[in-house]
């Protein structure tokens, strides 16, 4: 079955982005910016219901998934 | 038939392993995007303690003052020696090293690479940390060879009466 990897690759960059948003905080909140660790906590929070929505997509544009 | 029962064939006859599970090792696409979303779950929720405080911090909750508190006597400490003491909380592990006759600094000890207590080592002049080898200029704290990127956290300190005395923790200039 040939399917597009748009869903895939945006789970992907999620990944990315949460990684790279959790270091940023953890520095931030050790150098003491907690304005800087506000905004990354936001970000970090946002970023869950964008996987879910990717992932409730892909479920309903593929029906049955094939290993 | 019976005999056919009984019998184990060949690949299926162990003890140990005998369980088959198909494609148990395979991860397909909606398990791998499962594993993702849940991933971003666990980060969201680790990102709320780290928020918590700094809104705490920025709304002044968190500014208490500590009682200045004592940490050796003048008579204790000679120049270009160093104590260890504790401040503000008997967690916080401090520093404090008598750099010239009337010139003393004090610094929170926990490396800023991995918490890894940092010492005075007299002969280089510097403070180091045994764990990766980071060191940390005396006169301001800063990290200057190894893995730290921080600064030290200072401690003010202050001479009164034949006593140092370490008062309130600096904060980073934002
Ligand atoms: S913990 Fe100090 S250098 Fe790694």
């Amino acid at each position: 079955m040939k399917r597009s990897y748009v869903g895939v690759i945006g789970m992907c960059a999620i990944l990315l982005l949460n990684i790279i948003f959790t270091q940023l905080l953890v520095h931030q909140f050790f150098y003491q910016n907690y304005d800087a660790v506000l905004i990354y906590t936001g970000i970090n929070i946002i970023l869950f219901p964008i996987a879910i929505l990717i992932y409730k997509k892909e479920s309903r544009k593929g029906g049955r998934i094939s290993g | 038939m019976t005999e056919r029962n009984g019998k184990i064939p060949k690949k299926d006859d162990n003890y140990t392993h005998n369980i088959n599970k198909n494609n148990e090792r395979q991860i397909d696409r909606r398990g791998f995007m499962k594993v993702v979303a849940g991933a971003a779950g666990v980060f969201a929720v680790a990102s709320l303690p780290w928020g918590g405080i700094a809104a705490k911090e920025l709304m002044g909750l968190a500014d208490k003052e500590y009682p200045r508190q004592k940490i050796t006597d003048l008579k204790d400490i000679a120049v270009g020696d160093s104590v260890t003491f504790s401040f503000p909380s008997e967690h916080d592990d401090a520093l404090l090293i008598r750099l010239a006759e009337d010139k003393f600094v004090a610094y929170q000890n926990a490396c800023t690479h991995l918490r890894c207590p940092v010492y005075w080592v007299k002969d280089e002049q510097e403070m180091i940390c045994p764990c990766h080898h980071g060191k940390f200029d005396a006169e301001t704290g800063a990290p200057v060879a190894g893995p730290p990127r921080r600064p030290l956290p200072e401690i003010v300190v202050e001479v009164d009466g034949g006593a140092v005395y370490a008062v309130r923790v600096r904060r980073y200039e934002a």
